[in-house]
């Protein structure tokens, strides 16, 4: 077995969910209006509880890796 | 059920508003000017005598036995090639005529084989039916003259015969590779009696361009091109129409049966997606529902280092229900989910979304649409409102220019880009977006007016450029804007399309392609009449897939290409039952007729229909539960008809997410790549042992019908019936038709369906309901689904995956003409002629670079895994791009994919990976590793016999 | 002075060696320092006298013929260059009977020009009918075509003028003109003799037509067979592109054929322009709707373009003094096969086949009688002797179930086998058929077969009642003219000739 081999993307969950958080807040800053309430409304039409719980965990938890839009999105998020 | 007998009118219908009025022997009757009088006569009920015509083909006029009289026109002009006039007295039954059809027919069968009995095609030939016809009593000639009875039989094709000693060189099927197929594999060598169809120059089949579609073996009106299956079996007893299980055209078929056996499928001439072609897969690869491997019996295991178990359905069913409730009492009623299949029918995939709604009491379900055309949905419902292309398929003959994206139709969609080249060979000009040179830049008689070698993941930038063109210089179309979409959301899409940094010169050096093409193109779009865009995942497999198809919205909106026939939007849908699988409400966010879970009117429609309560929170997306299974808080999971170990992304990851779970339920045909993590199997059923429907990429909801009983005992949406009554849902569905009628119960744009209704209109286009009884095959006629369509500002944003020194190229994917998504069905048929291992191609200079030689196996590898393939040293792939399918489970290409996705879907970024190539000196580790494991989990015990 | 010399540079001179002819009497002038010029003119049309060498004289142009080169010294010795009397000295060319006989319209210049030369085309007056025809506008070119009463040279005898009114009134982005140049009748010479003996009429007659329809472009379509008419006509279209007469409004360009018969077919002829494989097409479409590349298109033999400066010219009227009935103008008529004085013949419609065959061509080359004239190629009917009263007439010959097709007339003596030449028009059509339509493609193979039965006596009268249904398949039956005509040598054989389908006198001459 190669070393390269098992040279595989090892990504916890909550980094995902920062990367998803980051890009969705990269689109709604290109668009007119509020940004933050577009981040916050897309996550809360498509992200289940526990993943809305994550981040905004994360987010409390100083939020690392978030870009700003990102976390007001995730702040401006009602449940 | 009897055989199926269509007319067959001799020539095409003659699309004219105009009507003339002629007699035909004695009768009189009103056909659309430019019908010919073999048509008209057909019309009339009145049948002429013919070998080389038939309606799916243009007349040719050379047997000679259609010839008839016409008052004041000398000679016998022939029935097919003459235009039926007004006032035009025909005879088609004369003495003359009959003397001279004799004297046809009598040349035809003076140089045939006199072997009907033992002919593969007694009783279904056209010049038996002739010679009978006629009344041909004697060959004077004899046999001993001059003939072709020795010609060498070519059995080269796995599906097909062709034996010239039987052709009546009639040109069918040169015309049907030339008109129907558009691949001008055949051609009529030699001259006189010497005159013979060859393939290619004289070459076998399976040596020239043929590509097996069938169309010659349909259009052959003797033994001459005549299936093996059908030489095999004998003539057909009885037949079935029914639809196509592959790709998202939706091709109908009549299966003509003998017995439980299938004899052949044929192309069936009345289905409106297919008007009578097919392709190599629908058309012959069929063979898989038999094979040897197919999985019958129910199995379970304790682990997935265990060999199966057999076990009878009522235990496995039992089997799961515990598991599946056990799970739920020790990790919460979140802790399982379900995936539908795109493969299974409307009815099924309805079934397993309402079984985890309202038997698992959450929304964990998803559906394979989420690694497809989940952006198409999300990007279309944006800006028009609807999540689903515009237009049928046939608004392609309106056409004026072609857009073709991220797509590979001649290979991913073969019948509908036979129509679409038929249209090109018509004189429609193309433009192919595509970082590969596929074979509609440049294919017989078709040639591509712009190809844009874009680079990969750089759709968005080359779409804003079109627009910059467009709008920049005065190319928009103002009164289509004004009167359509919303002003204020035009304007800042203008302004902002408009500014200098998305101008083609300022994209050039982004995207590669030159900026003089980009602006033409845009131009070429814009003014050439009606433009019509076809995209598929070349589009939408991106982490700016979304961005891409609302870019492409814009394009249409702001030339005003939407809303009549022979322009649109058209996603090419990758498996038959994508559509129908989204519409279903497979996705964890909604419901069927895609209204939001958390919409509290439609909710509680669903539950007082269901008599349960309804989450109203979105459940898990695939990726998402795999994450949650790594995480440990994701248990359970029943995947209907999918093999997501092979075909999702990172298949490490899918792996760990897998083997993660306490209970994996597979049901399937086959034990495919992701059973090797598998708990429970439940053998499926084939579309040919059920009832059901499909929908197309049109929209169009079509007939599945069972034409022979399941082999493994249950239709699938059967076996979902039985986990949900272990559940004590108390479902009492006896036929498929029951699901449609709650679902067009349930969902506002299916209100008008019923299986009767199908049944009578042979198919039908969503929306369908009191507004549009018949359905609706062109979308946002006079307004938008939404009201106004929505200009969506769409900026680029280069993908996070990127080239550097340890990984300098990019590798994209895609499919090939013969295989079919991860090959379960089309690696158990013959079709690995054609394609029996995944290759990797790569552009000379890098091969070059890199000592690679044709047909070297070489390492791929990217920061997610690595895999050993064979080298294809080509030029279709620009320098620096290197291209490989998805096929084969040894290969295993998603190794390499990585997780990156489409920012608001998740659909995954599969088209662009950066990865290295170099010399392999055998399998890496993960598919050596990967392949002990399916070994191992292939191992079955069987119980002894009761 | 310079004596001026025409050899002739046609293709049936060079065949009996009139390039050496040319090579012989440089040398000799050369030896002897007398200033020649050498012009190599087309022919005048009289084969039994080529090589005819003429010298311009006071008197006009003296011919010397048929010349041999070994001849040459002698005949120069003897005051050649002077027009001086000698056994081969044949006076004036244009006094000659056969010549002097002749109404010569289309072939006025041919043999008397340079055709290498555009001023000497002008000279004799060439361009006068596309002056004329830039004045009348197409609505009266169409008019004076149509006017004129000219019918398809090539052989089916279509009005010219309605066929170019329908293409004039089609409705295209591009149009174009077709020339059928694809003579592959047996016995037939006249389009060759014509672009190798006055190109620029037959490009000025194209240009006409591109005017009368709003055509931009043409093609020459002519067989391979032909180089020296390739070599010719592309000569004339370059010396015509200098001129400005070919250019941006209208151009033209020569393509060779490849060798197939069928290819005089015209939808087949506009197969293989369109680079494929030369198959007949159906009809409708017609040509003049859906021609070359789908374009409405004026497909027109040589001859019948060759006729249009004439008629553009002099007017219609004046061409349609000529003639009798609906067959108005004059024929190129071409004598051959076994004859006297073969060569080209033009003439008014209304001579008799007897006339043509015995007093203008001086009956057999063998001395013996005439048994029989196939009239119009090898699709043509064989006529007997008792019908030599037939006028030269597209209705007449069709009323005695015959065709003057292109107007080749092939004459045989009294040695000739009926049933053999009726079993070679099958196999002509067996070897020539495109293969599209069955009773072509089938019946020319079973019918040489069947016809090999009567010969050698097998069941005569059941195997020539099958020729007759055969016949009358392939002529009802077939596509185009090759199969559709091909029982016309076959049945006119029979009828004319039965004694020679007997199995008696066909097993004594094996």
């Amino acid at each position: 077995m190669s070393a390269s081999d098992e040279d595989h993307i090892a990504t916890t969950s909550d980094e995902r969910l920062v990367v998803m958080a980051n890009q969705i807040a990269r689109f709604f800053a290109s668009q007119p209006g509020d940004a933050a309430a577009g981040v916050a409304k897309h996550i809360a039409a498509y992200w289940d509880p526990r993943m809305r719980a994550h981040i905004r965990a994360h987010a409390a938890a100083g939020g690392a890796g978030l870009d700003p839009i990102a976390s007001d999105g995730v702040a401006a998020l009602t449940r | 059920m009897p055989m199926i007998k269509l007319i067959d009118y001799g020539t095409p219908d003659a699309a004219s508003d105009m009507t003339v009025t002629l007699t035909i022997d004695g009768r009189e009757i009103s056909v659309a000017a430019g019908t010919s009088i073999m048509r008209a006569a057909a019309l009339a009920g009145t049948e002429i005598p013919k070998l080389c015509a038939t309606d799916s083909l243009e007349a040719f006029g050379s047997c000679r036995l259609c010839l008839v009289e016409i008052d004041g026109r000398a000679g016998t002009p022939a029935s097919c090639t003459t235009p039926a006039a007004e006032g035009m007295v025909v005879r088609t039954q004369t003495e003359t005529l009959k003397r001279l059809r004799n004297g046809v027919m009598e040349l035809y069968i003076s140089d045939h084989p006199l072997d009907c009995l033992t002919c593969a095609a007694n009783g279904d030939c056209e010049l038996q039916d002739m010679a009978g016809a006629v009344g041909l009593r004697e060959v004077r000639y004899g046999y001993d003259g001059e003939n072709h009875l020795a010609e060498a039989k070519d059995e080269s094709n796995p599906y097909f015969t062709f034996d010239p000693a039987k052709c009546i060189v009639c040109s069918r099927c040169v015309r049907a590779c030339d008109e129907v197929q558009g691949t001008f594999a055949l051609t009529i060598a030699g001259r006189g009696f010497g005159s013979k169809v060859s393939p290619g120059q004289g070459q076998p089949f399976m040596d020239s361009d043929c590509v097996s579609c069938g169309a010659c073996v349909q259009a052959c009106p003797t033994a001459t091109l005549i299936e093996k299956s059908l030489i095999e079996i004998g003539q057909p007893e009885r037949s079935v129409v029914t639809t196509c299980a592959y790709c998202g055209v939706g091709c109908t078929f009549e299966a003509q049966m003998r017995g439980e056996q299938v004899v052949r499928m044929i192309p069936y001439k009345d289905g409106k997606a297919n008007q009578g072609h097919s392709c190599v897969k629908g058309r012959f690869a069929w063979g898989y529902a038999t094979h040897r491997e197919r999985i019958l019996n129910p199995m379970i295991r304790d682990t997935i280092t265990d060999p199966w178990r057999e076990v009878a359905w009522n235990e496995a069913i039992a089997h799961t229900t515990q598991a599946f409730k056990r799970i739920q009492e020790r990790h919460g009623r979140l802790a399982v989910g379900a995936i539908t299949s795109s493969r299974c029918t409307n009815e099924e995939t309805f079934l397993v979304q309402k079984l985890v709604r309202a038997g698992y009491g959450n929304n964990n379900v998803d559906t394979c649409a989420r690694v497809c055309h989940s952006p198409t949905g999300y990007g279309l419902r944006t800006t028009y409102g609807t999540s689903a292309g515009t237009q049928d398929f046939i608004s392609v003959d309106q056409a004026d220019v072609i857009v073709i994206i991220g797509a590979n139709p001649t290979d991913g969609h073969p019948v509908f880009a036979s129509r679409m080249k038929q249209r090109l060979r018509a004189g429609a000009h193309l433009i192919v977006i595509d970082p590969r040179r596929i074979d509609l830049v440049r294919t017989p008689h078709v040639e591509a007016d712009f190809h844009l070698p874009l680079r990969p993941g750089t759709n968005v930038a080359v779409l804003t450029a079109m627009a910059h063109v467009i709008v920049t210089e005065d190319l928009a179309n103002e009164d289509f804007i004004r009167d359509r979409c919303d002003a204020d959301e035009f304007h800042d899409w203008a302004a902002f399309v408009a500014r200098p940094e998305h101008s083609p010169e300022a994209i050039e050096a982004t995207c590669g392609v030159p900026a003089g093409d980009l602006r033409a193109a845009g131009r070429l779009y814009a003014t050439g009449g009606n433009g019509a865009i076809y995209y598929g995942l070349g589009v939408t497999e991106h982490s700016q897939g979304t961005t891409a198809v609302m870019a492409i919205a814009n394009l249409a909106m702001v030339t005003g290409n939407i809303g009549r026939e022979g322009v649109g939007v058209n996603p090419l849908r990758g498996q038959n039952n994508v559509q129908g699988a989204c519409d279903m409400g497979s996705f964890p966010h909604e419901l069927s007729g895609y209204r939001h879970i958390s919409d509290e009117a439609t909710r509680s429609m669903f539950e007082a229909d269901w008599g349960v309560a309804l989450d109203d929170e979105p459940g898990l997306r695939i990726p998402n539960m795999l994450d949650a299974a790594v995480d440990g808080v994701f248990k359970a999971l029943y995947i209907q008809g999918e093999d997501i170990l092979q075909s999702d992304p990172n298949t490490h990851h899918v792996s760990a997410g897998l083997a993660a779970m306490e209970c994996v339920v597979v049901q399937d045909l086959f034990l495919n790549e992701t059973a090797n993590y598998a708990h429970v199997f439940l053998p499926g059923s084939t579309f040919l042992e059920k009832d059901g429907t499909f929908t197309n990429a049109e929209r169009r909801i079509q007939r599945v019908r069972k034409v022979m009983t399941p082999k493994n005992g249950y239709g699938d949406w059967e076996i979902t019936q039985l986990l949900a009554n272990a559940m004590g849902l108390g479902w009492a569905y006896d036929h498929p038709s029951q699901i449609m009628d709650e679902i067009a119960r349930l969902t506002p744009t299916f209100a008008g369906v019923s299986f009767a209704r199908l049944d009578e209109l042979g198919s039908i286009q969503w929306p369908c309901n009191d507004a549009a009884p018949q359905g609706t095959p062109v979308m946002h006629i006079g307004g938008f689904a939404r009201g106004k369509g929505k200009f969506v500002v769409t900026e680029y944003v280069p993908t996070d995956e990127k080239i550097g020194p340890r990984f300098p190229l990019l590798l994209t994917t895609g499919r090939i003409l013969s295989q079919y998504n991860v090959g379960a069905q089309t690696r158990r048929t013959a079709n690995v002629v054609w394609h029996d291992q995944d290759v990797l191609e790569i552009h000379p200079t890098d091969a070059e670079d890199r000592g690679v030689r044709e047909g070297d196996l070489v390492r791929l590898n990217s920061r997610a895994g690595e895999v050993a393939l064979h080298a294809r040293i080509t030029d279709r792939v620009a320098p620096g791009v290197v291209y490989t399918t998805f096929h084969h489970p040894d290969t295993q290409a998603n190794v390499i994919t990585t997780d990156y996705s489409d920012w608001a879907t998740n659909c995954p970024e599969y088209k662009v990976t950066a990865v290295q190539v170099s010399l392999a000196n055998g399998p890496t580790g993960w598919q050596r590793r990967s392949g002990e494991l399916s070994h191992q989990s292939r191992r079955i015990m069987r119980e002894p016999a009761e | 002075m310079v004596a001026r010399v025409y050899v002739p540079g046609d293709a049936a001179a060079v065949a009996v060696g009139a390039d050496e002819v040319a090579a012989a009497l440089a040398a000799v002038a050369a030896r002897l320092s007398t200033p020649i010029e050498i012009i190599r003119n087309g022919s005048r049309g009289m084969f039994w006298l080529e090589t005819l060498v003429e010298v311009e004289t006071p008197q006009g142009r003296i011919g010397y013929g048929p010349i041999e080169a070994p001849e040459v010294p002698d005949l120069v010795a003897a005051g050649l260059f002077d027009g001086a009397p000698h056994a081969k000295r044949v006076g004036r060319p244009d006094e000659i009977p056969f010549l002097a006989r002749q109404t010569r319209l289309t072939f006025a210049r041919c043999g008397v020009i340079d055709p290498g030369s555009l001023d000497d085309y002008r000279g004799h007056g060439g361009l006068k009918g596309l002056e004329r025809a830039r004045d009348l506008g197409m609505i009266g070119i169409l008019d004076e075509v149509t006017a004129s009463g000219l019918r398809g040279r090539g052989g089916a005898g279509f009005p010219t003028g309605i066929k170019w009114r329908t293409v004039a009134e089609a409705v295209a982005d591009r149009k174009f003109v077709v020339c059928n140049a694809d003579e592959g009748d047996s016995g037939t010479f006249a389009d060759r003799m014509i672009m190798e003996g006055d190109p620029f009429v037959l490009i000025e007659g194209m240009i006409i037509a591109g005017l009368a329809v709003e055509a931009s472009y043409g093609y020459v379509y002519i067989r391979s067979e032909y180089p020296h008419a390739i070599a010719a006509l592309e000569r004339a279209i370059v010396t015509a592109r200098e001129a400005g007469l070919l250019g941006a409004a209208f151009d033209l360009e020569v393509r060779a054929g490849a060798g197939a018969y069928v290819c005089g077919e015209e939808t087949a002829l506009l197969d293989s322009l369109e680079g494929k494989r030369g198959v007949v097409r159906v009809k409708p479409p017609l040509p003049a709707h859906k021609g070359l590349f789908g374009k409405p298109t004026v497909v027109n033999n040589v001859l019948s373009l060759a006729a249009i400066p004439f008629i553009l010219a002099e007017g219609a009227a004046a061409y349609r003094t000529f003639g009798m009935g609906r067959s108005r103008g004059t024929m190129p008529i071409q004598l051959a096969g076994n004859i006297r004085r073969g060569g080209l013949y033009e003439t008014a419609f209304g001579v008799t086949l007897g006339e043509l065959v015995e007093d203008i061509g001086g009956g057999t080359w063998s001395g013996r009688p005439v048994r029989a004239v196939q009239v119009g190629g090898p699709l043509g009917a064989y006529f007997p002797p008792s019908l030599f009263d037939t006028p030269f007439d597209y209705e007449a010959f069709a009323a005695r179930d015959g065709l003057i097709g292109h107007g080749g007339v092939v004459v045989f003596d009294d040695s000739v086998d009926m049933a053999r030449q009726a079993r070679f028009a099958m196999q002509f059509c067996a070897v020539e058929s495109c293969g599209k339509c069955t009773p072509c493609r089938l019946g020319a193979v079973r019918g040489t077969e069947v016809i090999d039965k009567i010969i050698t006596g097998q069941d005569v009268a059941a195997n020539l009642s099958l020729v007759e249904d055969l016949c009358h398949t392939m002529k009802l039956g077939s596509l185009c003219a090759l199969g559709g005509f091909t029982p016309y040598p076959v049945m006119s054989a029979i009828t004319h000739f039965p004694e020679d389908f007997g199995a008696r006198r066909t097993m004594a001459a094996e």
